[in-house]
């Protein structure tokens, strides 16, 4: 298994058998809500690469482009586990914090930094969006 | 912005008023925090626990924090928003709001950066903040260069 993770209270686990094909920090508003104030850090995964087990529940909300967004989390944590969107769902958009560490996985890119408050620190030194970026292309098969 | 301050969760299930100005700020990058605010620190906002008023459902997980306090944090049940952190034991201790969920997310802005020792290699931190290893009255740390 490549990655191993759990939520915080250990209701919910995940076993993924790859590499994600990229990785990201969103300051979305929404993200901020359910990331307790700071940005969710997101790696993305094949959908089927990732396999979840324990009780899940979920929300949605409307993406700005029209899609819907799909969170899922553990509901006796609240602990967010992975997301996905309607236009992608060969992705599962998994949560850093619930990956064990070490895991060596690190936001590659910045998006959503028009929402993000005054006292956010972000790395200068990663490419940013200001709002939604371009869709993930993946990697080649090596 | 004065008091009353408000706030609610991403489903809007959940929502708070806080008749008082804030006590401090400061992001927390315990392993338990990473878990809560989806690889990040979470960024909390002090305030006397009694002025807070909450309405709606709170999911509540108490648990043995790094500090070795016990602490209870509530989440909405329904988007599992995280709202605060409160100490009972020992007592008497600010409640933390999570910044997040803040109407006004500018009250204040962090003040203190804590358990900076348990935060991953690429976490950034505002040169200008104390950044203390563990809890707030722990070691001062180096900032990164």
């Amino acid at each position: 298994m490549t990655y191993t993770g759990q939520c915080l209270c250990g209701g919910v686990t995940l076993a993924i058998s790859g590499e994600p094909i990229g990785a990201r920090q969103c300051w979305c508003r929404q993200c901020q809500q359910i990331a307790a104030g700071g940005p969710t850090h997101n790696a993305m995964f094949k959908s089927e690469d990732v396999e979840i087990a324990g009780k899940l529940a979920s929300g949605t909300w409307t993406a700005s482009s029209g899609n819907t967004l799909t969170f899922h989390f553990c509901p006796s944590c609240g602990n967010q586990i992975y997301a996905q969107s309607s236009a992608r769902r060969h992705l599962k958009t998994v949560r850093l914090g619930v990956l064990d560490q070490p895991h060596g996985l690190r936001p590659e890119i910045v998006i959503w930094t028009d929402d993000a408050p005054d006292w956010a620190m972000i790395d200068p030194l990663l490419e940013s969006w200001p709002q939604q970026p371009p869709a993930p292309t993946p990697t080649p098969a090596a | 912005m004065s008091e009353p301050h408000t706030g609610h969760c991403l489903c809007g299930q959940v929502s708070y008023t806080i008749a008082a100005e804030p006590v401090g700020a400061r992001t927390c990058w315990c392993r338990d925090c990473q878990y809560i605010a989806s690889g990040s620190a979470t960024v909390n906002v002090l305030f006397p626990e009694d002025a807070v008023a909450f309405s709606g459902r709170l999911g509540r997980l108490r648990s043995t924090a790094d500090s070795g306090n016990t602490v209870e944090r509530g989440f909405c049940p329904d988007c599992g928003s995280q709202i605060f952190s409160r100490t009972a034991e020992p007592a008497g201790q600010p409640i933390r709001i999570r910044a997040g969920t803040l109407d006004n997310r500018e009250i204040m802005p962090p003040s203190a950066i804590i358990w900076a020792a348990s935060a991953p290699s690429w976490a950034v931190f505002d040169p200008a903040l104390p950044c203390h290893a563990q809890g707030p009255n722990s070691e001062l740390m180096e900032h990164k260069q």
